[in-house]
């Protein structure tokens, strides 16, 4: 039955008429299971095609020095960079300064907001001194009323 | 590189020898490395590469004919081939023998269909030729393995 149907697929194959599926039915079947007494003259053939495949280069290709060179020390520095900034972070913001320090600091740093409270409130008194001036302009108007007045008496004289 | 073996094993396939064949690899590398920044431009690289493998172990087949016989004769004295010879009692090894008689452009058509399994398109592309040709040089050289093995296996039972 089977067979039938592989020499029809080895008729094909060997025309150049048969599909990559189609060989692969064929290669199973000469490499996996029972081949037929009568086609076992065709199995070498698909065992040697699976047997060429298996076949690797085990030798190391190597790529231009330049090329990676470079790139392996930008890495180098770059690591080398990153390291330095984490340890330099570590040291210089925990372990540089002892608690009593830290204390002082956090005290400088509310007296700074105190003082910056009290200058802001400062700033508005000098703003209310500076409507001082507006009665002023208020009271040379006044002056201005004091002459229409001189002016009316003298043409009720 | 994903297909490095695919290239190794059709510069053997040509060349023969497996040290010709790394360096061969090794020379298509470092091609791909320099022109890597067209390397984008190739919509298939893999075949892109295959064809550079093929004109290169052709050029050097051929320069190989036209310098001196002597590497020719060499060869055939070294172990490699006895071991061959050794093996040879098996029909798998046979029919590796047989390959080698092969023209060229049959020895590439046949690695890249039955062992690589390439569909035709990619295989015309690869080989800069078309698609009937292919497979009408397939066929041949199947049925060429095919011949001899009965050849060999009809003289070895006689």
């Amino acid at each position: 039955m089977e067979s039938a149907r592989i020499e029809r697929l080895l008729d094909a194959y060997f025309e150049g008429n048969t599909t990559l599926a189609e060989e692969a039915t064929l290669r199973d079947y000469f490499t996996q299971g029972e081949v037929a007494a009568h086609l076992e003259s065709y199995a070498p053939m698909f065992q040697g095609f699976v047997k060429a495949k298996e076949e690797v280069l085990v030798k190391e290709v190597s790529f231009p020095e330049s090329g990676f060179k470079i790139k392996g020390w930008w890495y180098s520095i770059a690591a080398t960079f990153l390291v330095a900034v984490t340890v330099g972070s570590i040291v210089f913001s925990n372990s540089g300064l002892t608690d009593e320090e830290q204390e002082a600091l956090a005290a400088i740093k509310e007296t700074k907001e105190a003082m910056m409270l009290l200058s802001s409130n400062l700033n508005k008194g000098t703003e209310n001194v500076a409507l001082l001036n507006e009665f002023t302009k208020g009271t040379e108007s006044i002056k201005h009323i004091n002459q229409f007045t001189e002016t009316k008496n003298k043409i009720l004289k | 590189m994903p297909f490095k073996d695919k290239l190794y094993r059709l510069a053997k396939r040509l060349l023969v020898s497996s040290d010709e064949a790394e360096d061969a690899v090794q020379e298509i590398y470092l091609k791909l490395w320099n022109g890597r920044d067209r390397i984008g431009n190739y919509k298939n690289p893999e075949a892109f590469a295959m064809t550079m493998t093929k004109n290169y172990c052709l050029d050097r087949l051929k320069s190989k004919q036209a310098g001196n016989m002597k590497i020719v004769h060499s060869n055939f004295q070294n172990s490699d081939n006895i071991e061959r010879q050794v093996e040879a009692n098996d029909g798998v090894s046979l029919v590796f023998q047989i390959m080698e008689t092969l023209p060229e452009q049959q020895r590439m058509i046949l690695q890249l269909r039955d062992v690589e399994q390439y569909e035709f398109a990619e295989i015309a592309e690869m080989l800069e030729s078309n698609e009937t040709a292919i497979r009408v040089a397939l066929s041949r050289a199947r049925k060429v393995i095919r011949e001899e093995m009965i050849k060999k296996y009809n003289y070895g039972i006689s």
